[in-house]
């Protein structure tokens, strides 16, 4: 039994990760039709501020706190920039994006040497329930998730600006006829989506280190996450995540591990064909 | 939203964009570094062929570092019998397709009369046919590594898994009293034939293997693992997991309360370098076998320490024994005791007769000597386990037995 919930708390866990990182891919791909290829590079930026305030002794819950804004200061920079001009152009923008990346990855590369970096957890240590031992980061991440979930659901799917985005998604030309700045609204979900990004950066780095390529081992299987759950709506890719997330954290314990990796591949591709619009359909949000 | 029509030019605007990020941190062309001095047999040309960037980046500056320390050191003493090492590089990229043409530029442009290098058994397949069938050259490889390469003209200086592996499991077995292994590892070459050689040992020596398993190289997520050790009850986990697969797996074991229920973590690569990819209670009692360690206490390699401190201060390129850059150190040395020997003759068939029987009197961690026709060495061996000095790591050396054999060809 013990040993039953021990392993559960590490799936949910795991799976809390995957969600965290796939929700502003999700955001951004449901919202604006891109798929952003530099979504593991603003989950690096995430998680190389935190590794600044820490290297120059602020601790690391400045670099926690701080990361959202700065990633989101940033996207809304790259979107400024970059990102605006691909809106026609969605296979063009996948390039795009992936350039961008690319050049993330390699600055911070050679920021860090090639080297990888241990980054202490904020609140460190377990606590116990009934003799089990439970880390308290892990916990953190958990409630996070949930609370990140629920706020981002709020914001886009009851909020006055999540209807204005919708609607700006929906059909550009009538909401700029109806006096919405669809500009500015991507903009803002895209920073949005990169803030998301920046946060699951920051806290997922204390459980891996820091490294150029944190955020690219976990990109093929967010897009997977958001493919299986559907692009359009917000509960689809959650749902994904959670889906691919919970097969890549259990499957190691019934199949060789080589094969886990795989085989999460083979189950989701094979959910897609037969449901190909996702988990739930698109436009319910 | 503006309107933006993306044609052709833009297409191609991005496209310059991937080539740009790929060219940061490359070194086109190579490097040479000239001795201050000449002699009239002109100089002896050596190839340093390593990972300058990509994954592997931090061990090969390190061993390019120390190969420009060595060669420095002997160029001051007055070089190989009175000719001068002008040094060559070539960035092989951690990437075996980009490294086998770059080799090729030592070979056939630059001429050199040997080529050290190489850290991954990925690119030493590379680059050992191009050096030694193809271009005739005698090629020396610096890194620990699982054995087997029992090629003409081709020099291992690092240890092999027997070097490692005789006296460290033992160890775990007799003096710790570990009896129940787990062998968690990254697939790929290494740890399998690493494996196989340690599974006899711990075998022969009373010990049981209860899973030897392989992930891919950068999973994050080892629950399954840690239930196995758990359910298994095993008390050594002999780790061949690496970066960036590494550190979650070593937090999890660490939170799931491995080390304080008396379990034991070992691992064959750890050096100074991986001080600092743990937090200290996770590094606590690891234990690991190299080489050299920087704590050992030998005169000659704390003297070599200054001295590379000197010429690199500060840097973040450390001389230690996991990253190949004490084999690189015993190559480049091992090459001079050969060419000493031959009388300055420089054609492969000599060095190599010479190099076979060469003998080092110092090192870092000690000496180390060629067994005749083994193409590998003999050298002192270290078993050091990780303290922690309220947050901060360090290695104690608790074992060292002296001219290891190798075992190999």
């Amino acid at each position: 039994m013990d040993f039953a919930i021990k392993f559960v708390f590490d799936i949910v866990a795991f799976t809390s990760v995957m969600v965290l990182i796939v929700l502003g891919l999700g955001v951004i791909a449901s919202m604006m039709g891109i798929f952003n290829f530099a979504h593991g590079e603003l989950v690096l930026l995430g998680a190389y501020t935190v590794y600044l305030s820490d290297a120059y002794g602020l601790g690391t819950w400045p670099g926690v706190i701080a990361a959202p804004f700065v990633v989101g200061l940033i996207g809304l920079a790259l979107e400024r920039t970059v990102i605006r001009r691909f809106y026609k152009a969605p296979i063009i923008a996948m390039l795009g994006t992936y350039a961008v990346g690319l050049i993330i990855r390699e600055i911070v590369r050679g920021l860090l040497g090639g080297h990888y970096k241990s980054i202490p957890e904020p609140i460190s240590g377990a606590f116990a329930i009934g003799g089990l031992e439970f880390s308290w980061w892990r916990s953190f991440i958990i409630v996070t998730t949930l609370l990140v979930i629920a706020g981002s659901w709020l914001l886009l799917a009851r909020s006055l600006i999540g209807l204005r985005v919708r609607g700006a998604l929906e059909n550009p030309m009538l909401a700029r006829a109806c006096g919405i700045s669809t500009g500015r609204l991507y903009a803002l979900t895209f920073a949005f989506g990169a803030a998301l990004a920046g946060l699951a950066g920051a806290l997922i780095v204390p459980l891996y280190q820091l490294s150029a390529d944190i955020g690219i081992r976990f990109l093929v299987q967010a897009f997977l996450s958001v493919m299986l759950g559907g692009v359009g709506t917000f509960g689809g890719p959650v749902l994904g995540a959670s889906a691919v997330g919970g097969m890549a954290a259990g499957l190691p314990w019934v199949v060789l591990p080589v094969l886990a990796d795989p085989l999460v591949f083979i189950i989701a591709l094979v959910v897609v064909r037969m449901r190909p619009q996702g988990f739930i359909g698109a436009g319910r949000l | 939203m503006r309107d933006t029509n993306l044609g052709r030019r833009g297409f191609l605007g991005g496209a310059s964009a991937l080539t740009a990020a790929g060219w940061v941190g490359t070194i086109a062309g190579g490097l040479v570094l000239r001795p201050t001095w000449a002699h009239a047999a002109g100089p002896i040309k050596m190839g340093i062929a390593t990972d300058i960037t990509g994954a592997i980046a931090p061990s090969g500056n390190a061993n390019w570092q120390v190969a420009q320390f060595v060669v420095e050191e002997i160029n001051k003493a007055g070089g190989i019998l009175g000719q001068p090492i002008e040094l060559y590089l070539e960035d092989t990229a951690s990437d075996p397709k980009v490294a086998v043409g770059n080799v090729r530029k030592l070979i056939q442009d630059r001429k050199v009369d040997v080529v050290l290098g190489g850290i991954t058994s990925a690119m030493r397949q590379a680059i050992k046919d191009p050096i030694v069938n193809r271009g005739r050259t005698l090629y020396i490889y610096p890194q620990l590594y699982e054995g087997q390469e029992c090629t003409k003209y081709l020099f291992n200086t690092g240890p092999s898994p027997a070097q490692q592996c005789d006296r460290l499991i033992p160890y775990l077995i007799k003096t710790l009293g570990k009896k129940k292994f787990a062998m968690p590892s990254a697939n790929y070459v290494w740890p399998q034939l690493l494996n196989k050689y340690a599974r006899k040992v711990i075998e022969a020596n009373g010990g049981e293997v209860v899973f030897e398993e392989y992930y891919p190289l950068d999973q994050a997520e080892y629950s399954a693992t840690i239930r196995k050790i758990t359910a298994g009850k095993v008390d050594c986990v002999f780790n061949t997991v690496i970066p960036p697969g590494l550190q979650p797996f070593v937090k999890q074991l660490y939170e799931s309360g491995f080390q304080k229920n008396g379990g034991v973590l070992s691992c064959v690569y750890y050096d100074e370098n991986l001080l600092n990819y743990h937090p200290a209670q996770e590094m606590e009692g690891l234990v690991s076998c190299l080489d050299y360690f920087q704590a050992v206490d030998d005169p000659f390699s704390k003297t070599l320490q200054e001295g590379y401190a000197k010429k690199f201060p500060g840097t973040k390129y450390l001389f230690t024994a996991g990253s190949a850059a004490t084999g690189m150190y015993r190559g480049v040395k091992f090459y001079e005791a050969a060419v000493k020997a031959t009388g300055g003759k420089l054609g492969r068939e000599e060095v190599a007769a010479a190099m076979d029987k060469a003998v080092l009197p110092n090192g870092p961690g000690g000496g180390a000597e060629m067994v005749p026709g083994r193409y590998h060495a003999k050298m002192n061996m270290y078993i050091a386990v990780c303290k922690n000095d309220g947050g901060k790591t360090r290695y104690e050396v608790i074992d060292k037995t002296s001219m290891v054999d190798p075992r190999e060809c």
